[in-house]
């Protein structure tokens, strides 16, 4: 079973479980509930709204929401899929009462790459000198990391932090998303190739090498 | 094959092995199409830092102020046993 991202005990009792206690009105596994969440709500969190005082009112929020609604929740999703649900929402909330939106692109819309009117590729694409594993993680890379991820609009960030980076399959991430599957597949594509444009200056550094 | 077409599959399939015959089309495109190549390399890197980026942790104290707010949360409503509620 996929418990959502690293915070999840597979081995341990299952999500229903656990559910099934809290509303028998077993006091310690809400504790234990939050317990094994909170990291992870935290980091999906931080990861989109890319500020930690936010991120953590999102997580409260979110766990709040979960208090009050755990009996609407019907068991036909995994619940990590509708914890995600609550957390993308509460994020999205965030997002709308903030400023946040002056350091992503104005484009509602990404667009994809460039093509020649052939379909070929407009620009010749370099090839970057180091692999993700032959690089330390340094701060500057982080930085620029950083930047570009919050350039980019909300709703793709979204998309990317779900689908590409915490590992939730298409299908969930369009129910989180409460989109279609070809929405979800459309925007990160865009998210990807944008984010990727968006290191190529730092990444293939001046030789702009061919493949 | 064009690359506009190429694009559009790889970025569906990064992750997966392909071996349909549209898949194989697209293995033969890129062999010959140095910036598809090229485009696919630097995709997959970039995922590949952020998924190697250092992850945030829970801020010292998050923890008791959240079990806090469900408390204040519970005082309110009382509809559900929290995290501080007396057995």
């Amino acid at each position: 079973m996929h418990h959502i991202g690293k915070g999840g005990r597979p081995d341990k009792e299952s999500d229903e479980a656990l559910i099934a206690r809290i509303r028998a009105g077993d006091k310690k596994a809400f504790t234990a509930l939050i317990k094994r969440y909170e990291e992870t709500v935290y980091r999906f969190s931080f990861k989109v709204c890319r500020d930690p005082v936010k991120a953590e009112e999102a997580m409260q929020d979110t766990f709040i929401n979960v208090f009050r609604k755990l009996d609407s929740f019907d068991g036909k999703s995994k619940f990590s899929t509708w914890l995600y649900t609550i957390v993308t929402n509460n994020c999205r909330m965030k997002h709308r009462q903030t400023r946040a939106r002056a350091a992503e692109e104005s484009l509602d819309e990404l667009m994809d790459p460039s093509f020649t009117r052939e379909g070929k590729m407009a620009h010749e694409i370099a090839q970057w000198d180091d692999t993700p594993e032959d690089r330390m993680m340094g701060k500057e890379l982080r930085e620029v990391l950083e930047r570009s991820i919050a350039r980019l609009p909300e709703d793709y960030r979204l998309v990317f932090v779900l689908r590409d980076i915490d590992g939730n399959s298409t299908e969930e991430t369009a129910s989180i998303m409460g989109i279609t599957e070809e929405a979800t597949k459309s925007r990160l594509r865009r998210a990807r190739a944008f984010l990727r444009e968006q290191l190529d200056p730092y990444m293939a550094g001046d030789g702009r090498r061919r493949a | 094959m064009k690359c506009r077409d190429a694009y559009l599959h790889i970025c569906d399939n990064l992750d997966e092995q392909i071996d349909s015959p549209r898949c194989r089309e697209i293995k033969a495109h890129l062999k010959a199409c140095p910036d598809c190549k090229a485009f696919l390399t630097t995709l997959k890197k970039t995922v590949g830092l952020y998924r190697t980026m250092p992850q945030p942790k829970l801020p010292r104290g998050a923890h008791s102020r959240l079990v806090h707010a469900l408390a204040t949360e519970e005082k309110k409503g009382g509809a559900r046993s929290g995290p501080n509620s007396k057995s």
